[in-house]
């Protein structure tokens, strides 16, 4: 047994072609679990119980179930039924891709809807009264005074569920799907070398993760430029 | 659910080692967490820089991977020692449970560092001042001063690192543990019902969660229940 570096030098740019894959799972369901995570919001925090309660429910059972049983539910537990076979979605559920970003999208819509909600919450009072005082709406007051308050408020913890999902979308490699987890764990499964390809590998993450972080610092700077002086 | 019948003892013999991973990575987050947290505070160099990867390292690496190589990495060491000794040996690895339940410990440990450095961090100065005042020794100021105000301020996440570890015990079945997932695995191999097997495993981790949410909503009560009139 030894650290064989050549080993990783062949195999490092074969898991390397998993990196398009990593990031379209990243970006996609990152986006639409964004959007998922907004309607989730107002559907809180809109007042009434049959839109609250619904989300309530919702962001329950995906925050209180391991990302690995939804995406074997929505892989391998959905074909169970004709209705789903016959439908017009089979088309993406048939793919393990389909399915790794529909749930990674729904996991992650229930996760950063708290988020935003944490955010909205953060929003202080006299603000609000203020926008009352200048005659605006319900809608106006949210849309011009809440969300971009809330936005700013909520994107460090915003960042971090980021680092989450691609993390996350290492357990695609599960359901057959190539990503850098799942070239890696091929790899290994051919050479038995697991330290050298699991430690590169995660090197490789981490420099993702870091340069994430870097991101978002980039936009909470830009953000709150209008509040630096104050602070 | 006819189809169930026959397989509930096996879930529940799941969810009895879900709850032994969870109970023994609960203990060892918790030595990881507060070595950690030991070592940032310490005015040691050293501790200070290895404690610093520590959190980077396994804040940054998906968990899949952590597990996968503490297994086989644990395994290829293991047979090659073994092999010193009698060539004959062909595998030898360190059982999936503990593999498991080392890798999910020393991640949400990693977590667990800056929930007890931040908790020890945020005990009022005054408290401390005033146990200066009344001439309580430094062993004495942490037991009745630090200690009480800590664990109030480390308890809400410590509870989502509490959540973060039963859902982490599902990723041990891809090495092999025959928790909730894997029962499930073999339930689909006989009946050919992947969904209803799969929606069991997460009621499963649901019941767990609302168990571990609940605890601890009432322990914070019982936290409080000496600075409400303080408030």
């Amino acid at each position: 047994m030894s650290f064989d570096l050549n080993l990783i030098a062949e195999s490092l740019p074969m898991m390397l072609m998993g990196i398009g894959i990593t990031f379209k799972l990243l970006i996609i369901s990152g986006f639409l679990g964004l959007t998922l995570a907004i309607f989730l919001l107002l559907m809180r925090i809109s007042g009434r119980w049959y839109l609250s309660f619904p989300a309530q429910v919702y962001i329950y059972v995906f925050r209180g179930t391991p990302i690995l049983v939804q995406i074997f539910i929505i892989y391998y537990g959905l074909p169970q039924f004709e209705t789903v076979r016959d439908s017009i979605f089979w088309p993406i559920l048939r793919e393990p891709m389909g399915c790794a970003i529909l749930a990674l999208t729904l996991n992650t819509g229930a996760y950063v809807s708290e988020i935003l909600r944490g955010g909205v919450l953060g929003v202080s009072k006299g603000i609000l009264e203020a926008g009352s005082a200048l005659g605006m709406s319900v809608r106006q007051k949210f849309i011009y005074l809440t969300a971009p308050i809330a936005a700013r408020l909520a994107l460090p913890a915003y960042s971090n569920d980021v680092i989450s999902l691609l993390k996350s979308t290492a357990l695609a490699s599960t359901i057959t799907i190539a990503d850098m987890t799942g070239i890696a764990r091929t790899i290994v499964a051919d050479t038995y070398a697991p330290y050298e390809i699991f430690i590169s590998l995660a090197i490789v993450y981490m420099i993702f993760t870091f340069g994430i972080q870097k991101l978002f610092g980039v936009i909470e700077r830009y953000l709150g430029r209008y509040t630096q002086r104050e602070g | 659910m006819d189809v169930l019948s026959g397989w509930w003892d096996d879930y529940f013999w799941g969810a009895v080692v879900v709850g032994q991973v969870f109970i023994c990575s609960l203990g060892l987050m918790i030595i990881f967490g507060l070595f950690g947290a030991m070592a940032k505070l310490s005015n040691n160099r050293v501790a200070q820089k290895i404690a610093g990867a520590y959190t980077v390292i396994f804040r940054g690496t998906p968990e899949i991977l952590v597990i996968l190589l503490l297994y086989f990495g644990s395994a290829i060491t293991l047979t090659a020692i073994a092999q010193i000794f009698s060539p004959e040996i062909k595998f030898v690895d360190v059982p999936p449970f503990w593999a498991g339940t080392i890798a999910i410990s020393i991640i949400v440990g990693s977590y667990a560092t800056e929930t007890f450095r931040g908790a020890f961090l945020g005990v009022n100065p005054g408290s401390i001042e005033a146990a200066r005042a009344l001439g309580m020794s430094d062993l004495q100021t942490f037991i009745y001063v630090r200690i009480p105000e800590m664990w109030r301020l480390a308890l809400p996440p410590f509870g989502n690192h509490m959540l973060s570890l039963i859902k982490d015990t599902a990723l041990i079945s891809i090495i092999g543990l025959n928790e909730t997932m894997f029962v499930a695995k073999q339930a689909i191999t006989v009946t050919g019902k992947p969904f209803t097997m799969y929606i069991v495993v997460g009621a499963i981790y649901l019941g767990f969660s609302t168990i571990i949410t609940l605890a601890v909503m009432g322990i914070e009560k019982f936290g409080e229940r000496t600075t409400v009139g303080a408030k």
